[in-house]
């Protein structure tokens, strides 16, 4: 069994990150950049999974600009076999849909069992382009997956739903989305880092794919969250009332 | 902001990066201009005692110094160079840069902290006012230390600072891709699993857990620069030196654990026979044997040729009989690396040889559990996590196909030939303490309010911050020097020797200034910063006390004759 597993390279977590004083998007210039750590669950569920003797090979895959490289190869240290990076512009905004139709092509010509990927990215939040892509193969999707079992062609999938777990079978091929509960991510060891240089780490781009990168959404504008302000002190139960009716309006 | 607001005559400037780097370029040669006088200046004052350079000791040790100061400066012109030739050096790396020069050019001019309580000025060095006047004279000098000395370097400095508080670096440090990957999977592991831990093994003087040590085998530490044919990575001394920083950051036990591995490691590979390789090389990479050092004796600490624990040859076996003492993480080792006076008659280095001796590990309760092996814990300030003790050893068996390289006399000769990757090391956790102090004065310093604001606002407050990612970006950059030199194959003690000498003051001072940025809470033992301020002490004393350091800096200095 064959498993793709996307990954994306992101803003670490541990970065303050700032609005461009224009507004126009986030300050990236020289700040530090990760895999995305919803990735990081995929490709260390499917180098278990390998480990374990129930995939063949991990293929992992970026969409980003040529720094991408430096996700592919970190997942490649984690035990991923070979990478591929579409490469696009630095310049260039890209939205799930594009991601989607990009790992869809891929999908057709690596013919993985398992699309193995992140819920969504820290970044943007989106949260979509797994389902997208399982719309586009028409394939049966598990997202949030908080635990995978293999059984033959079908997968368990136990997924964090709103109220508690649920659990799905899936037919494979089938797209599997992670949450944070799955696993914890190993730290790639020395040799590993040595050894993930030297996978082989194909480069193509979006129109080797036959997809067009042009945005479809338009961000109008990008602001920070509101500095929380200062709490007030009431004097009494009566004024703490009449300003929860009046100045608050929650009563 | 526009680091060069206005030069010394009050006329705007417009400094690029090119332009900067050849500013400093331009006053680092005026620097070793000076270094160059003091030099001839120290020998001048040695020779006027007949040679005996222990008598103008403080001149000497100046010396030291003073050439430290200048190569610090020299290579944060390469870290800057080197940057600027990828379009990394960005606005912060250009004021550090600028900061570092302002402070280190002054110093020369006015005098040296050797420490807090001894400061080297130019006239102990024979440097004369007319050639101090020069040097000031000198347009850039002149400048650089108007401009990085002004309030508004060090307030952008403190605002790029506290823009990312939990940056890995603050300023790139010029790594390549594959160290700075090594970098940030050792600070992953070290923000998961040491810097929550490291404050309790601390204050109950417990042993850094063996799933601890485990993990860090795992990952490959131990065997990071030895070959691949012995199970080890492969990995010259800068990964060592990144590792070493990195671990060492979130605690000094757990990234001196590799040392022990290091030395042990390196005095068997370049000196083993054969069998002796391949039988503890691979344990050693592995983590499954767990080496220590045992060279210091209760009289021989710094002058280790005179050391008198004998090792008698009884037939296939010797027996080693006598005291040693500041052995760290004896109970735990498997395996150690014994210097004892083999030949009684050689009174100097040339009758020591180096035992690899095995030894069952021991306990709390039962340390020793070895015929002719007894010792005491020796209780410490800091440096905790792997337990000091004292060792006797009475008639304690080693077979005697465990001599290092199975030829006596070669000891003393054998572990020199390891000290200059012990000091990189050495120099590279004193690297990563210091900016462990600067982590927590500057995570104090944003949180803790006063007179309604956080005290980092207080210029007091952010300066001590700013010099001390100044100060360790110097010091990281002589570290990372020696280190590619020793991976060039070129010799580097003298380097090697400096990069320790200024980690370690740059540890301690930036420990005490962290501690005192936290007030009466630092000097509380549930602050961290408590703990660091004592494992900062040791770097100034251990694997070459400062004063040693100095002296053997300033010999190479003088004996290479310039």
């Amino acid at each position: 069994m064959k498993i793709l597993v996307p990954v994306k390279r992101v803003v670490d977590a541990y970065v303050k990150i700032r609005v461009k004083p224009d507004g126009s998007g986030l300050e990236l210039a020289n700040v530090k950049m990760s895999i995305n750590p919803f990735d990081e669950i995929a490709i260390e569920e499917a180098v278990r999974l390998k480990e374990k003797g129930l995939a063949t090979e991990v293929v992992v895959v970026s969409v980003g600009p040529a720094k991408s490289q430096e996700a592919l190869r970190s997942a490649m240290a984690i035990g991923g076999d070979r990478g591929i990076l579409v490469e696009t512009a630095e310049t260039d905004v890209i939205e799930p849909l594009a991601v989607a139709k990009i790992l869809k092509a891929i999908a057709d010509i690596e013919k993985p069992a398992l699309v193995l990927m992140g819920k969504q990215a820290i970044d943007d939040d989106c949260n979509q382009t797994g389902q997208m892509l399982a719309a586009l193969l028409g394939w049966p999707q598990g997202t949030f997956a908080s635990k995978i079992a293999i059984d033959g062609g079908v997968i368990h999938v136990t997924r964090e739903v709103d109220g508690g777990l649920e659990t799905v079978k899936l037919k494979t091929p089938a797209i599997v989305t992670t949450d944070l509960r799955l696993n914890e991510p190993r730290y790639p060891t020395l040799p590993n880092i040595m050894k993930a240089k030297k996978k082989p780490l194909e480069i193509k781009t979006a129109a080797d794919y036959g997809v067009n990168l042009a945005p479809r959404l338009k961000v109008l504008k990008t602001t920070e969250p509101p500095v929380r302000k200062a709490g007030i002190k009431v004097g009494s139960v009566a004024e703490l009332v009449a300003k929860l009716k009046t100045d608050a309006g929650v009563l | 902001m526009n680091i060069a607001a206005r030069n010394v005559a009050g006329r705007p400037i417009d400094y690029d990066a090119k332009g900067l780097v050849e500013r400093a370029h331009k006053a680092l040669r005026a620097a070793d201009r000076i270094l160059a006088v003091a030099k001839t200046g120290v020998a001048a004052k040695i020779a006027a005692v007949n040679g005996d350079v222990d008598a103008v000791q403080h001149s000497a040790h100046g010396l030291a110094w003073c050439a430290t100061t200048v190569e610090g400066l020299r290579q944060m012109v390469s870290w800057a160079e080197g940057l600027n030739a990828q379009a990394k050096f960005n606005d912060f790396e250009q004021l550090i840069l600028v900061a570092a020069f302002a402070e280190y050019l002054a110093q020369l001019a006015g005098g040296i902290a050797m420490n807090q309580g001894e400061v080297v000025r130019p006239e102990a060095l024979g440097i004369s006012k007319a050639d101090i006047r020069a040097f000031e004279d000198t347009a850039e000098v002149q400048e650089l230390i108007a401009t990085g000395s002004s309030d508004a370097v060090k307030a952008r400095l403190a605002q790029l600072i506290a823009e990312q508080p939990n940056a890995t670096t603050f300023g790139n440090a010029g790594l390549d891709e594959i160290h700075g990957e090594l970098v940030e999977t050792m600070r992953k592991f070290a923000l998961a699993e040491v810097i929550p831990f490291a404050h309790e093994w601390h204050l109950k003087n417990e042993y850094i857990p063996l799933e601890v040590i485990q993990k860090l085998a795992d990952l490959g530490v131990f065997g990071l620069s030895l070959p691949e044919e012995f199970g080890g990575v492969g990995l010259g001394k800068e990964s060592m030196c990144v590792v070493s920083e990195e671990l060492s950051r979130g605690y000094i036990g757990v990234g001196s654990l590799g040392t022990r591995s290091e030395i042990a490691g390196e005095l068997i590979l370049a000196n083993g026979t054969e069998e002796q390789k391949a039988r503890y090389l691979p344990k050693i990479a592995s983590g499954e044997m767990l080496p220590t050092a045992v060279f210091t004796e209760p009289n021989t600490g710094s002058d280790l040729a005179s050391l008198k624990t004998r090792a008698v040859r009884e037939g296939d076996v010797y027996k080693i009989t006598g005291q040693k003492t500041w052995i760290t993480h004896p109970v735990r080792a498997d395996i150690m690396t014994v210097l004892v006076r083999t030949n009684p008659a050689e009174k100097g280095h040339r009758g020591l040889s180096m035992l690899l001796a095995e030894k069952p590990r021991g306990s709390d309760e039962k340390p020793f559990p070895a015929e002719g092996m007894t010792g005491g814990e020796i209780h410490v300030l800091g440096y905790r996590g792997m337990k000091e003790y004292d060792i006797s050893f009475d008639n304690f068996p080693v077979p005697a196909a465990n001599l290092l390289g199975g030829v006596e006399g070669q000891g003393f000769k054998q572990l020199m030939n390891t000290f200059e990757g012990a000091r990189i090391q050495t120099a590279a956790r004193a690297v990563g303490v210091a900016q462990c102090a600067m982590d927590l004065a500057l995570k104090y310093a944003m949180e803790r309010q006063q007179f309604g604001k956080a005290i980092y606002s207080f210029p007091r407050v952010a300066n001590k911050v700013v010099m001390m990612a100044v100060e360790v970006m110097i010091a990281r950059q002589l570290t990372y020097f020696s280190a590619r030199q020793k991976d060039l194959g070129k010799r580097c003690d003298l380097e090697a020797g400096m990069a320790k000498l200024l980690g370690a003051r740059v540890a301690w001072s930036n420990a005490d200034n962290a501690l005192q940025i936290h007030g009466g809470n630092g000097f509380a033992l549930e602050y961290p910063i408590s703990r660091v301020l004592c494992d900062a002490r040791i770097l100034n004393i251990f694997e070459g006390a400062a004063e040693i350091q100095a002296q053997v800096v300033a010999r190479r200095l003088l004996e290479a004759g310039n």
